[in-house]
C-alpha cells in the first residue's frame, strides 16, 4: 500500500507543474492588460506612462518563460501576491474564504451520503418495484434542477412561508441547511442511480450466488460483499463532485450569501483580478489532484485488487 | 476495526460541518447594554478597509456614514456648512479660507482641527495621480493651517466647482490621527477608521455584515437609532425575500432590487415605498469617429427611433422618468430648453432614407454604397438592466431598418472598449450630485473615457473640450451660463447622446420605521433622522 501511495503521490508532480504552466499561459493568453487592470481597479488613469511603470513593477516586461519561473518560485513558496483589489495577500484571502466553502461542501457531502446511500441500495435490492419507480423519478427531477431555482423554491417554501430556516447567511447549523440541501440534491440524485447500477451489476456477481450457496445471511452478502464493491465507481465520482462543491458552488453562494470562495472568484473574474485568478486555478488544481488521490487510496482499500494489480 | 475507521470518517465530516456553526450570532457589539433600536440594511458588497481617501472596495455609503466633508451638497445644487462652519474667497478665487467648527471630534475622542484637516489633505495630494479623474484635486496647489480653526486652500487657478468637490464622499473627507499608517501615506492602507461622521465600525465580519454604532462624541444631529447592522447579500432576489421575512429594516438605493420586485411591493400595500426625484442619466453614447455613427443624420435618426416611454414601462415599470436632454433641468445649468427628439418612427426612416440609406424590398436592413447600416452595441453583460435595454434596443432600431450587434462582455473588457472607442453605442450614466454637470463634463476631455470617444469625430471637438476647459475655470456666473449652454446644445445637437431616463432612488421599509428621506447626493444613505417605532 505504501508503495502504491508513494508512486502515486510522484506521479502528481509533473501533473502539478503542467497545471502551473497551463495557469500561467491561460492568464497570459487574456487581451487585456494586466498592469491597465490594475490601474483601473485603482482608480489610475491607464496612460502609457503609468501603464509603463506598473508592467515594470510587475515584471510584465521580462520573457514570459522569466515571468513564468519568478511566479512559480514565489508560489512555491506560498507567495501569490496581492489582490488588485483588496490589495491583501491572496493566499490569506483564500485561507479566510475557504473554511466555508468547505463547511458548505462537508455538510453536502454529509446529505448525499445520507441520502445515496440508503436510497440506491434499497433501489437495487427493490428492482422495478414502487419504491424503485418513484425514486427513479424523484432522481431524475433532482438531477435537472437547476441550482438557483431549486434556492428560491427552498427559500420561499422553508424560509418564507414555513419560516423554518433562515433565508441567507452563516451562523447557525440551520443557517447551513437550505444552501447545503440545494448543493446536495443534485448530488444525491446522480449517486442514488449510480450506486443502484453499480449495486445491480454486483448483485449479479458469481461471488454473490457463491456466498448465497455457502448460507451467508442476505444483510451481510448486501453490506459486505456487494456495497462494498458497488462503492468503488461511486467514491472515484465522489472524488470529483467534492472538488466541485470545493471550488465553491457560485450560485449557491451567492443565493444564500455564504462567504465563500465561490463568491470571491466570482468577483476576481469580474474584475480580472490576475493574482487571485492565478492563484485560485492553481489552488483547485491541487484539490482536484489531492481528492483523486484519496478517491485512488480509498478504492485501493476497499479492492486489494487495484494496488496489488498496480504493484505487479 | 473497520467500524472505528467508519466512524473517524464520520465524525471528521461532522466536525467540519459543526465547525462553522459558532450559534447564533448576536448583533450586538458585546457591550453589556443591550442595543434598543438597531436598524438592518443589506448591501451587495463588503464595506471594504472605509479608507476615505481610496476608491473601491471602499464602498462608499459607508465611507460617508463615517466620515465628514468640509461642506454638504444641498438640495438645489446648494453648498451647506458643516465641517466648516464658514468660508471666504479671495477676489482672484484662488485661496479658499475656512473657519472649522471648534466642536468637532473624532470617534475615538480626539479633536478635529485645521492640523489634522491639512494632514489629510496633504495624504491625498501626495497621491495626486489616483486621484486625476477629479478637477479639485488637480487645480488645488497647497493646503495651509493658518490657525488651530483656519485652514487655507489655495488653487493653481480659479476653479469654481471647488465647494460642490469638497462636499464629496472621496476622496478629501477627515482620517484621525490613530488611523493614519506609520508613514503617513493612506494609499497604502488605513490603521483603523476612525472619522467625524454620526457612526463609527463596531464590528465587522469580511464578506458577512459591519455593524456602525452612534459615534459618542458626534457634534450633529444624534441619530436616533443606536445601531445600523450591514448585511452582505450579494443577490437581490434574495435581499427581496429577507425583508419579506423581516430580516431587514429598509431597503435603500439603485439597482438593489430588481424593478419588479420594487412594484410587487408597493402594489402590496404592505409596506412603504419611495422613489426619490431624478438622481442622474441613463443614455447611450453614439460614436461620432466610427462606422455610421458618423454621420449626423443617423445619428439623429437614432434619437427619433427610440420609443422611450414604451422601454420605460416595460423595463423599468414606470419607475424612471423618460430623459430628453443628458442632464435634467434640475441640474445647476442644465435648464437650456433644449429641443427633444421625440420619438417619430417614420421621421428616423425618412431622415435614412434622405442619407441615402434605403432598405429595398426583401431587405431586412438598409444599405448605402453596398454597406450594411449596422451598429456595434457594447454592453457590461453582468448588468440586468443594461442587458435587458440592449435587447429592447435591438427589437426597435430594426424597426427603422437599423441592425444592432449586440456585444455582451465582462466588465473589464466593456471598459477597454470604452476607452479605445470600438463601439457605435455603449451605454453611460451621468454621476448624478454633486457631479453634475462638471464632473462629466471635465472627463469628456480624458481619452481613456466613452464620452471622449464618442465624441471624437465631431468637427467641433477642439471647440468643445476648449469650453469645458474655460467653464471650470470661470469665476463670472454669466459667463458660466452661456459657456454651458455652448457645451451641452452643442452635443444636444451633434446628436451624440441618446438620453434614456433619469435614474432614481428607492426605498422600501417596513410600517415601523419612520423618517426615511433622500439625499440630493446619490451615493449617500441618510439614517441620522431614521427611527423604529
Amino acid at each position: 500500500m505504501g508503495r502504491f501511495v508513494a508512486r502515486r503521490i510522484i506521479s502528481l508532480v509533473p501533473v502539478l507543474l503542467g497545471i502551473s504552466l497551463l495557469t500561467f499561459v491561460l492568464i497570459h493568453l487574456v487581451p487585456v492588460d494586466p498592469a491597465e487592470v490594475y490601474l483601473r481597479l485603482s482608480q489610475i488613469p491607464p496612460t502609457d506612462e503609468a501603464v509603463a511603470v506598473i508592467r515594470a513593477e510587475m515584471g510584465l516586461n521580462k520573457p514570459l518563460h522569466q515571468q513564468y519561473f519568478d511566479w512559480l518560485w514565489k508560489v512555491v513558496h506560498l507567495d501569490f501576491g496581492k489582490s488588485f483589489v483588496t490589495k491583501k495577500p491572496v493566499m490569506a484571502e483564500l485561507l479566510y474564504y475557504f473554511p466555508a466553502t468547505l463547511n458548505l461542501a462537508a455538510a453536502s457531502l454529509l446529505i448525499v451520503l445520507l441520502i445515496s446511500i440508503p436510497v440506491g441500495v434499497f433501489s437495487a435490492l427493490y428492482k422495478d418495484t414502487a419504491f424503485d419507480q418513484i425514486c427513479r423519478i424523484l432522481a431524475f427531477i433532482g438531477a435537472s434542477m437547476p441550482s438557483f431555482w431549486l434556492s428560491f423554491v427552498l427559500i420561499y417554501i422553508l424560509s418564507l412561508e414555513l419560516n423554518l430556516l433562515p433565508a441567507f447567511g452563516r451562523g447557525t447549523l440551520a443557517h447551513l441547511v437550505l444552501p447545503a440541501t440545494t448543493l446536495a440534491l443534485g448530488a444525491a440524485a446522480v449517486y442514488t442511480r449510480l450506486l443502484r447500477t453499480s449495486m445491480l451489476e454486483n448483485l449479479n456477481q458469481n461471488f454473490v450466488l457463491y456466498a448465497r450457496a455457502r448460507g451467508l445471511k442476505e444483510k451481510l452478502i448486501v453490506v459486505r460483499h456487494v456495497l462494498k464493491n458497488a462503492l468503488i465507481p461511486v467514491v472515484i465520482a465522489f472524488g470529483m463532485t467534492l472538488g466541485h462543491m470545493l471550488a465553491g458552488s457560485v450560485i449557491v453562494e451567492n443565493v444564500f450569501a455564504w462567504p465563500g470562495v465561490g463568491r470571491y472568484i466570482v468577483s476576481s473574474i469580474f474584475n480580472r483580478d490576475y493574482p487571485v485568478i492565478q492563484a485560485y486555478a492553481l489552488f483547485m488544481a491541487v484539490v482536484f489532484v489531492l481528492l483523486n488521490l484519496f478517491a485512488d487510496i480509498i478504492c485501493a482499500t476497499l479492492d486489494p485488487r487495484i494496488r496489488l494489480g498496480g504493484d505487479k | 476495526m473497520k467500524t472505528k475507521k467508519l466512524l473517524l470518517i464520520s465524525v471528521l465530516i461532522l466536525a467540519v460541518v459543526v465547525s462553522g456553526c459558532g450559534g447564533s450570532r448576536s448583533t450586538a457589539t458585546g457591550d453589556k447594554t443591550e442595543p434598543k433600536k438597531v436598524l438592518t440594511i443589506s448591501w451587495p458588497l463588503d464595506v471594504g478597509p472605509l479608507n476615505p481617501h481610496l476608491y473601491r472596495p471602499n464602498q462608499m455609503f459607508a465611507q460617508d456614514f463615517i466620515y465628514d466633508s468640509l461642506v454638504e451638497y444641498g438640495e438645489g445644487g446648494a453648498v451647506n456648512p458643516h465641517l466648516a462652519e464658514s468660508w471666504s474667497i479671495s477676489p482672484d478665487g484662488k485661496i479658499y479660507t475656512f473657519t472649522l467648527r471648534q466642536d468637532v471630534y473624532f470617534s475615538d475622542g480626539s479633536k478635529f482641527n485645521a492640523q489634522i484637516a491639512k494632514k489629510n489633505f496633504d495624504a491625498v495630494l501626495v497621491n495626486r495621480e489616483r486621484h486625476k479623474w477629479l478637477e479639485l484635486v488637480n487645480q488645488i496647489d497647497k493646503v495651509n493651517a493658518a490657525g488651530q480653526y483656519t485652514l487655507e486652500i489655495i488653487f493653481k487657478n480659479p476653479y469654481y466647482p471647488a465647494l460642490q468637490e469638497l462636499s464629496l464622499i472621496r476622496p478629501l473627507r477627515f482620517l484621525g490621527e490613530a488611523g493614519f499608517p506609520e508613514d503617513g501615506n493612506t494609499a497604502e492602507g488605513v490603521k483603523a477608521p476612525i472619522g467625524t461622521g454620526p457612526w463609527m465600525l463596531s464590528e465587522y465580519k469580511q464578506n458577512e455584515y459591519a455593524i456602525f454604532s452612534r459615534n459618542p462624541y458626534y457634534w450633529g444631529r444624534r441619530p436616533k437609532v443606536d445601531q445600523v447592522v450591514v448585511k452582505i447579500i450579494p443577490d437581490g432576489e434574495t435581499r427581496a425575500i429577507a425583508f419579506e421575512r423581516g430580516d431587514l429594516d429598509l431597503i435603500f438605493g439603485s439597482g438593489l432590487i430588481s424593478l419588479h420586485s420594487f412594484s410587487q411591493f408597493r402594489d402590496s400595500g404592505k409596506y412603504q415605498t419611495m422613489i426619490s426625484g431624478p438622481v442622474a442619466t441613463r443614455f447611450l453614447a453614439i460614436n461620432s469617429n466610427r462606422g455610421p455613427t458618423r454621420e449626423h443624420a443617423v445619428r439623429v435618426a437614432l434619437q427619433h427611433g427610440v420609443n422611450k416611454q414604451s422601454l420605460i414601462d416595460s423595463i423599468f415599470y414606470g419607475i424612471e422618468v423618460k430623459a430628453d436632454t443628458l442632464f435634467s433641468p434640475q441640474v445647476p445649468y442644465s435648464d437650456l430648453g433644449l429641443q427633444p427628439y421625440e420619438y417619430d418612427a417614420g421621421k428616423a426612416k425618412s431622415i435614412l432614407e434622405s442619407a441615402g440609406w434605403v432598405q429595398t424590398a426583401g431587405q431586412e436592413f438598409r444599405q448605402k454604397n453596398g454597406q450594411l447600416l449596422e451598429l456595434d452595441f457594447s454592453f457590461d453583460i453582468a448588468d440586468d438592466v443594461q442587458k435587458a435595454l440592449a435587447e429592447a434596443l435591438q427589437g426597435e432600431l430594426k424597426k427603422i431598418g437599423v441592425k444592432i450587434n449586440l456585444i455582451g462582455e465582462e466588465r473589464q473588457s466593456y471598459q477597454q472598449r470604452q476607452k479605445e472607442g470600438t463601439f457605435n453605442l455603449i451605454f453611460g450614466e451621468t454621476w448624478g450630485a454633486p457631479y453634475d454637470p462638471h464632473s462629466l463634463v471635465s472627463s469628456m476631455r480624458v481619452p481613456a473615457h466613452a464620452d471622449y470617444q464618442a465624441q471624437a469625430g465631431l468637427p467641433m471637438k477642439a471647440a468643445i473640450d476648449a469650453k469645458i476647459t474655460e467653464v471650470l475655470l470661470s469665476t463670472d456666473e454669466r459667463e458660466r451660463q452661456e459657456l454651458y449652454r455652448y457645451i451641452l446644445s452643442t452635443l444636444h445637437e451633434q446628436a451624440v447622446y441618446l438620453p434614456i431616463s433619469y435614474s432614481t432612488n428607492l426605498a422600501v421599509f417596513h410600517n415601523n420605521i419612520t423618517e426615511v428621506l433622500f439625499d440630493p447626493q446619490k451615493f449617500r444613505i441618510p439614517l441620522v433622522d431614521v427611527d423604529i417605532k
